[in-house]
């Protein structure tokens, strides 16, 4: 009874957080009509500062890391991106009124994952005070890529099936070379060349980290507002989508904070990693996936996807799934 | 003096102008403009004002303008024929008058 209790008090004190609590205010914002507007340069600019932070970290950290030690969890990573995709295939993709590309194609995006919730994720923990690798986050191109052109390769299988046709293989490299040349991830892969190579110490230490913090607040308003602005979009589509976008996080998060559990007893993986990878799971993509997966099974209706992802995935990773397995780590590895 | 002249508009995703403007030149055409914009159609609304998190999302105008009847008809049929059964988008072509026709 006192583990309940622990549970449920630990997961209210998230919503009283900042991070969290301008998520909802952007909702409310958007819902009551606001004319509030944050420039879209704003926030491609903020997020490329989030990724540019998160890899000059993991960059500077990798240096004196353990390779070995970083394997284990970047292979999990890889593999719990996979199984979201296959999980999504086989569960919602067969669903009755779901176009099966449309269904594959949101279980790609939930493989996928969002640079928002996981910097969410960063901010509450260290508020917390739950420290992890500063690598943790770095993982996330692991997960991201591998759900991506898994994804797009059985839209494209099924999507021949079905037309007959079997002679026309799908070209992974140029979907990988596409995911890379994003926005996203290039700013990640740029921040850890910068961190393994340079000696960036000074500027991280003076602009991109005291920053984060604050940007992260505006960032959560403006995903909040789009959040509540897709809705629209999600209505039109069938409810499935709606609880796929509900139950996915949760459960990709736990088969994570599963794995991640293997990798902690196994390569000391730490607390705080475990709950970043579950997040990393819980997440959808927001920037880089919806454009890719456009680009390669257009047949598939992006209303589906970026309203399952956008308006109610992302919401209930950040808003339930962070304190969820923040909740979780507590009661495993103790306060 | 003006000479007549066949301007091309299209209006599309965003995400695929590149692939609409390989077809314009290798159609032949001159050159092209692009204007990035928001509008409402059986696609649904794209706003402007919003936030736009993912930017890919936009429309943009393409305009050409071609002396060559010829080359305009065979750029809208290759468009339309190339994307519009799975994006968004229309065609419309307009006679028009140029002034220095050598420019189209």
């Amino acid at each position: 009874m006192d583990l309940v209790l622990d549970f449920i008090q630990t997961f209210a004190a998230q919503f009283q957080k900042p991070t969290l609590a301008f998520l909802l205010g952007g909702m409310l914002v958007a819902a009551l009509g606001s004319k509030l507007d944050v420039p879209d340069a704003i926030y491609r600019f903020i997020v490329f500062m989030l990724l540019m932070r998160i890899g000059i970290n993991g960059g500077m950290e990798i240096r004196q890391a353990d390779l070995g030690a970083i394997l284990l969890p970047a292979v999990f990573a890889v593999v719990i991106g996979c199984v979201i995709v296959l999980l999504g295939r086989y569960t919602l993709a067969l669903l009755p009124r779901i176009k099966t590309e449309d269904g594959i194609a949101t279980a790609g995006l939930f493989g996928a994952v969002s640079a928002s919730t996981l910097a969410a994720a960063m901010v509450l923990m260290e508020e917390d005070g739950i420290v992890y690798e500063a690598w943790v986050p770095a993982l996330y191109p692991f997960m991201d890529i591998p759900a991506l052109v898994l994804a797009i390769v059985l839209a494209n299988l099924y999507l021949q099936r079905k037309g007959g046709k079997s002679d026309e293989r799908v070209r992974v490299w140029p979907i990988i070379a596409e995911s890379l040349r994003g926005s996203a991830l290039s700013a990640l892969l740029l921040g850890l060349a910068l961190g393994l190579l340079t000696k960036p110490d000074r500027v991280f230490e003076e602009f991109y980290d005291p920053l984060f913090r604050g940007l992260l607040s505006v960032l959560m308003l403006i995903m909040g507002m789009e959040a509540y602005a897709r809705l629209a979009e999600l209505r039109r589509v069938a409810h499935w989508f709606a609880v796929y976008a509900v139950a996915a996080p949760l459960a990709h998060g736990l088969l994570a904070f599963a794995l991640g559990f293997v990798a902690h007893v196994t390569v000391g993986f730490s607390p705080g990693g475990v709950i970043l990878l579950a997040v990393m799971a819980a997440s959808s993509s927001d920037i880089s996936g919806p454009p890719t997966l456009r680009a390669a099974i257009p047949t598939a209706n992006p209303s589906s996807y970026i309203g399952a992802s956008t308006s109610i995935g992302t919401p209930i990773a950040i808003a339930v799934g962070i304190p969820l397995y923040m909740a979780l780590g507590d009661i495993v590895f103790g306060p | 003096m003006t000479y007549k002249a066949t301007k091309i508009t299209i209006v599309s995703e965003k995400l695929i102008q590149s692939g609409i403007t390989r077809i314009v030149e290798d159609e032949g055409a001159a050159g092209y403009t692009v204007i990035e914009g928001g509008g409402k159609g059986q696609h649904g609304v794209r706003s402007t004002d919003r936030p736009k998190v993912v930017g890919a999302f936009g429309i943009v105008k393409i305009e050409v303008v071609v002396a060559d009847r010829g080359v305009a008809d065979a750029i809208a049929d290759k468009v339309a024929a190339s994307y519009f059964e799975n994006y968004a988008g229309i065609v419309y072509l307009e006679e028009v008058e140029v002034l220095r026709p050598k420019k189209f």
